[in-house]
């Protein structure tokens, strides 16, 4: 589902971002990407969610080079990609509903399938009775449910998570780490950086470890 | 055909939710377009009017041929042929010697003195020629006279001419004037309209962070911007419309008679319907333009890292 060959990337200081990362997540795969701080996970993340270029390497997500691509046309496969950030990036003006409904509108889906859609994504995520709170009444935990929700509800096939526990307790980190295995279950290839031990352990998945922008284990 | 409405319905809603998140700045854009157009828009005002005044007196030069005193019969006929013949001519009307001398002492028919001083006729026979009205008028009637300055028989013409081409000349240099003020405040707005946009795609760029990483397509998050400043442009020369219209009925109101009394048929004229509409969509042109420059920016400074 998604290969990654010799990735370099630099942001112009001493020390490189990624050094020649290699890996290989299957479909319908669940991969911890792990490591301390400045290790490189974020940045390995928002290369493959297309958000920052690298210098050097190749990419193959859902079987597209994403050098290939045409910059015009990468929203087709950013589609194909979900995205759970640590903090959140919830629209405060808009309600639990509205924020998941705007992940649909923005993909311009007919008006009718938003409403169920949204609906249930809430349903999975247990948050139908906060539908019309603002997330500032939410709770990390909370918010984190409906980031989760935003980010599954157009069916992506690969779900990307960039520390998405970091900021919560350990019962409601783990509460969360279910969803994503949840979400993995029904088919999503999933990719969960964090840096704890906690979660690790607490999921029996494969792990890929960084430090200081090289893989350590795979 | 019900999608692109879905999705032009959603691009207006979009741009309606960013006017008003955006209210302050967007009302100074609108506001500085408003005032660059009327200051075009005034410009042009005093151009339309000076062309008609120039069209007025243009319409209103005649060709006035005055004739030697002892002008033969032979060289009348041959210079009346010459007047006959010339298509460009409406009418002629000749004024023989005592024609002129008796509209000269029903002119100065107060000024006793001026009459009794002059114990002959001095005025020469004249014929007054009038000629149609063309685009090449003023030409026309220039080439006519080189032509009968050769004839014999003639003492001198008169048609103003110099006067007619110095005006001529101010009204190019008045067209290439405004052209260059309105090209130098056109600069100028669509570098104020990227900025109010800018700002306007700032106010939000959580959104619009958010519409790039789920997978909005590019025209999707472009087409709202892109409409906040058409409006802008639109609304602002609307508004400048209304002012220059509001100083034009104002000069009407007050300088009209003096102007129609100085001279006979011009009047205090508006700007023309296809240049109104010419200044609005400029206006609409320059909003579009500035927000176009500043989504781009937005999508290489932010986007494209």
């Amino acid at each position: 589902m998604i290969k990654v060959y010799d990735i370099y990337k630099t942001y112009g200081g001493n020390s490189p971002a990624l050094v020649d990362i290699s890996m290989d997540v299957k479909p319908g795969e669940f991969v911890f990407l792990t490591g301390p701080s400045g290790a490189g996970k974020s940045t390995l993340l928002k290369i493959l969610y297309l958000w920052e270029k690298f210098d050097r390497g190749q990419i193959i997500v859902h079987g597209i080079n994403v050098l290939k691509i045409k910059e015009e046309n990468l929203y087709a496969l950013r589609r194909k990609i979900g995205v759970v950030f640590q903090d959140y990036k919830l629209l405060s003006h808009k309600t639990v509903f509205e924020n998941v409904a705007f992940a649909q509108e923005i993909l311009e889906t007919a008006p009718g399938s938003i409403r169920f859609k949204t609906w249930e994504a809430l349903k999975k995520v247990g948050l139908t009775h906060k539908k019309d709170s603002y997330p500032l009444e939410l709770s990390g935990g909370e918010q984190q449910r409906v980031a989760v929700a935003r980010a599954i509800v157009n069916s992506p096939a690969i779900l990307l998570a960039d520390e998405p526990t970091g900021n919560l307790d350990p019962i409601i980190a783990i509460e969360i780490l279910r969803m994503f295995e949840k979400a993995n279950q029904q088919g999503m290839t999933v990719i969960f950086a964090t840096h704890s031990r906690e979660m690790l352990d607490a999921g029996n998945h494969r792990v890929v470890g960084l430090n200081r922008g090289r893989v350590v284990t795979s | 055909m019900n999608q692109t409405l879905q999705f032009f319905l959603r691009a207006a809603r979009s741009t309606f939710l960013n006017i008003r998140t955006n209210r302050e700045t967007s009302l100074v854009s609108v506001a500085t377009i408003a005032v660059a157009f009327s200051i075009l828009g005034l410009f042009l005002l005093v151009l339309v009017n000076l062309s008609a005044l120039l069209t007025t007196w243009n319409r209103q030069v005649q060709l006035i041929v005055y004739l030697q005193d002892n002008i033969s019969k032979v060289e009348r006929t041959r210079l009346e042929n010459l007047i006959v013949e010339n298509p460009d001519i409406e009418s002629s009307t000749f004024v023989s010697r005592k024609m002129a001398w008796d509209k000269f002492k029903k002119t100065f028919s107060g000024k006793a003195e001026i009459l009794q001083s002059l114990e002959f006729n001095p005025l020469p026979a004249s014929f007054n020629l009038q000629f149609k009205n063309s685009l090449g008028r003023l030409e026309s009637i220039r080439r006519f006279a080189a032509v009968l300055e050769r004839q014999s028989g003639v003492e001198s013409l008169e048609y103003g001419e110099k006067w007619i081409s110095r005006f001529a000349a101010f009204m190019v240099f008045m067209r290439l004037f405004l052209l260059a003020v309105g090209g130098l405040l056109s600069l100028g707005l669509v570098l104020i309209v990227s900025n109010t946009i800018k700002l306007s795609i700032y106010s939000r760029k959580d959104e619009v962070e958010l519409m790039y990483l789920i997978g909005a397509r590019p025209r999707f998050i472009r087409v709202p911007f892109l409409m906040e400043g058409a409006i802008q442009g639109l609304v602002g020369a609307l508004v400048a419309v209304t002012i220059v219209k509001c100083i034009h009925l104002y000069m009407k109101f007050q300088f009209e008679e003096t102007v129609h009394s100085l001279l006979k048929g011009a009047n205090i004229q508006f700007i023309s319907f296809p240049l109104i509409m010419l200044m609005i969509f400029a206006s609409v042109f320059i909003g579009w333009l500035g927000s176009l420059l500043a989504v781009n920016q937005f999508m290489i400074s932010e986007v494209k890292k």
